[in-house]
């Protein structure tokens, strides 16, 4: 009898606490690597880790390549995952090699002819490396942020709030960073170089300055109230970065006070996620609040908006005459930016491809290449306003 | 709308922002943000508290008559079920009135579990979906992203030794404080059992949950204790050695 209701105290006890760790509070890592497209050949992460490069013409599966997974931390009573193989950044081509940055904390190179071949990674004669990110006393290592390829050195911001140069060749260190943000440690924004600088951006406000050659942080910071939520780009000595306090934010390098806050007055409806483009003096940011601003470069007015309505994630993408852009309930809009555009814009075409997008992807011959979040890839074709093609990216058993 | 978005429209979105304006207001401490949310819903549901205290303050007061009655029928459980039953009914105390607190502190664990996990957004997933839960308060813009670490203790990782044995400790002296000595050698085993099973459960259960939920554990029972003290007047059974003790009387 008394087991029994010590049983019973227990299991009433126990029940909110099961539910908890089921239920949950937080999403699993699962990736939204984006596309990337080289000489024919799509690339791009899959939602189960692996790295896939397709034939656009032929639409087979070249090659894929698993990446490591990484144990998750278990939490309360573990009904989560256990194992991540989550991949975040979009594949980067450099000639005949594939360098991609994962949430298990690895650099990998990839070489194309080896992973046609099938062979064991990594084939040193064909080039190929992997780096391994340290965890040095934080949380994670892992890798979020899309990996930078210049000349000879690959940049990658870590989890664990350094920025590491690695030689591109043998994936040697060249240098790491100071720790740059103590409190969150998190760089998950990929950095931007202009000239022999490196631009990094932190989730406490602040805006470095690194060298190219040493990674050493140079005079020249620029600090904000609010955390910086997206990729920097720069544009004429110009950074535009999205921030945590809803609004996009202008930065001259140089500055110490920001040139423009978009919107001035009352912010917008949520966060700048995706890192904007700019041409031709306006920039584009898309917002999770579902609309897409024009805003001039120079003075941060506004030239004119359209609302998807659903959060956009996504960069925008040029491709030619037209700005492309997708949001998270799987629509692809068109603008054509040499028309003359209203204050509440029109699209030139609005093509659904029924999965959200939250990826980046690319643009190029007229197709767009978008993975979808459930893990296939979209080819749309703009000028037909059509979904020209699909290609699931579920590992064959 | 499904069920999950009524839960989370109801009490999660809004514990979750109460939670993150608490930190902004709060120096951006998160920690000191869990200890003020905890000090809250004790406040909200303290006529609850406040009538469970009532329940139990009558239960220690029929301590003598309970335990004449486990002496007189302790041989026939049924009849002493009865007997026990009538005198609670006539007092009119409800013994499980006491579990209702706790049973309305559940959703609160679940919200604060789901609001820590969310807030401290350990994934890329975690921080795009905390995006669309904010509300535009300006308080809770400003706050995000939020500093996990408190006392040493990372919020969202899972929680220590010390922590553990904070919680359990807490938990253990809550309850000695209202547990009531039985004369029946099968109910007073069952009591110890559950004194030291339910801390004990909670001590191990804090490391393997978020820090942050192990925190509101031990605050929540910090605060229950101290209402505990006030209210029912002193140390209850506390400090109550052997089931023949006497119940300790504070001097008027």
């Amino acid at each position: 009898m008394k087991q029994r209701k010590a049983l019973f105290l227990a299991v009433i006890a126990l029940l909110p606490l099961v539910l908890v760790s089921c239920i949950g509070g937080g999403q699993p890592a699962g990736g939204w690597s984006g596309t990337t497209v080289y000489d024919g050949i799509v690339y791009a992460g899959t939602m189960d880790g692996r790295v896939v490069a397709i034939n656009s013409s032929t639409r087979n599966l070249e090659w894929s390549y698993s990446t490591t997974p990484v144990t998750a931390p278990s939490s309360g009573l573990s009904c989560g995952q256990t194992s991540i193989t989550a991949i975040y950044g979009t594949p980067v081509v450099d000639r005949d090699m594939v360098y991609i940055g994962t949430y298990s904390g690895q650099v990998v190179a990839l070489n194309m002819l080896a992973r046609r071949e099938n062979s064991t990674f990594p084939q040193q004669r064909y080039g190929e490396w992997e780096w391994d990110c340290p965890i040095d006393n934080a949380k994670s290592n892992a890798i979020v942020a899309g990996l930078l390829v210049r000349e000879d050195a690959i940049y990658v911001s870590s989890s664990n709030g350094r920025v590491y140069s690695l030689d591109k060749e043998f994936g040697d260190l060249n240098w790491e960073s100071k720790v740059l943000d103590e409190t969150h440690r998190k760089l998950w924004t990929s950095p931007v170089i202009q000239g022999n600088t490196l631009y990094v951006n932190t989730y406490d406000g602040h805006v470095y300055a690194l060298s190219l050659e040493t990674g050493e942080l140079l005079d020249w910071s620029f600090e904000s109230e609010a955390g910086f939520v997206s990729s920097p780009v720069i544009y004429e000595d110009i950074i535009f970065l999205g921030s945590f306090d809803r609004r996009l934010c202008a930065v001259t390098i140089g500055s110490d006070v920001p040139m423009w806050k978009f919107p001035q007055e009352e912010p917008a409806g949520n966060w700048f996620w995706a890192s904007p483009v700019v041409n031709e003096g306006i920039v584009y940011a898309g917002c999770l609040d579902g609309r897409l601003y024009a805003i001039e470069a120079e003075t941060g007015e506004k030239s004119w908006e359209f609302d998807t309505e659903s959060p956009i994630v996504s960069s925008p993408v040029l491709m030619d005459n037209l700005l492309i852009i997708t949001d998270e309930s799987g629509t692809v809009y068109v603008f054509d930016l040499s028309a003359e555009l209203e204050d509440e814009a029109v699209p030139l075409k609005a093509i659904s491809i029924g999965a959200s997008v939250r990826g980046s992807f690319c643009a190029q011959d007229g197709l767009a290449y978008i993975r979808g979040e459930d893990n296939s890839i979209y080819v749309v074709d703009i000028d037909k306003g059509e979904v020209s093609w699909k290609i699931p990216l579920t590992a064959k058993e | 709308m499904g069920p999950g978005d009524i839960w989370n429209l109801i009490i999660g979105n809004p514990v979750l922002n109460v939670l993150i304006a608490l930190s902004h207001i709060l120096g951006g401490s998160f920690g000191l943000a869990i200890i003020a949310l905890t000090i809250i819903v004790r406040l909200i549901s303290w006529p609850l508290t406040k009538r469970q205290l009532s329940s139990t303050k009558a239960l220690q007061d029929m301590q003598p008559k309970i335990q004449e009655l486990q002496k007189k029928y302790g041989k026939n459980q049924q009849k002493l079920q009865q007997e026990m039953m009538k005198l609670y009914k006539e007092a009119g105390v409800n013994p499980l009135g006491c579990l209702w607190p706790m049973l309305v502190q559940f959703p609160i664990w679940i919200a604060l579990y789901q609001a820590i996990m969310r807030a401290l957004a350990t994934t890329p997933e975690n921080l795009l979906d905390l995006a669309g839960r904010l509300y535009s308060w300006g308080t809770v813009n400003q706050a995000i992203p939020l500093n996990s670490y408190f006392l040493g203790l990372d919020l969202g990782g899972q929680g220590n030794i010390v922590l553990a044995i904070l919680v359990g400790g807490t938990m253990w002296v809550q309850q000695k404080m209202t547990q009531a000595p039985s004369v029946d050698p099968r109910q007073a085993s069952t009591s110890r059992i559950m004194l030291l099973m339910m801390p004990i459960m909670f001590g191990l259960l804090s490391l393997s949950f978020p820090a942050g939920l192990g925190l509101y554990w031990a605050v929540s029972s910090v605060i229950g204790i101290i209402a505990q003290y006030f209210v029912t007047g002193g140390w209850g059974y506390l400090k109550l050695r052997s089931p023949s003790e006497p119940m300790p009387v504070k001097r008027k």
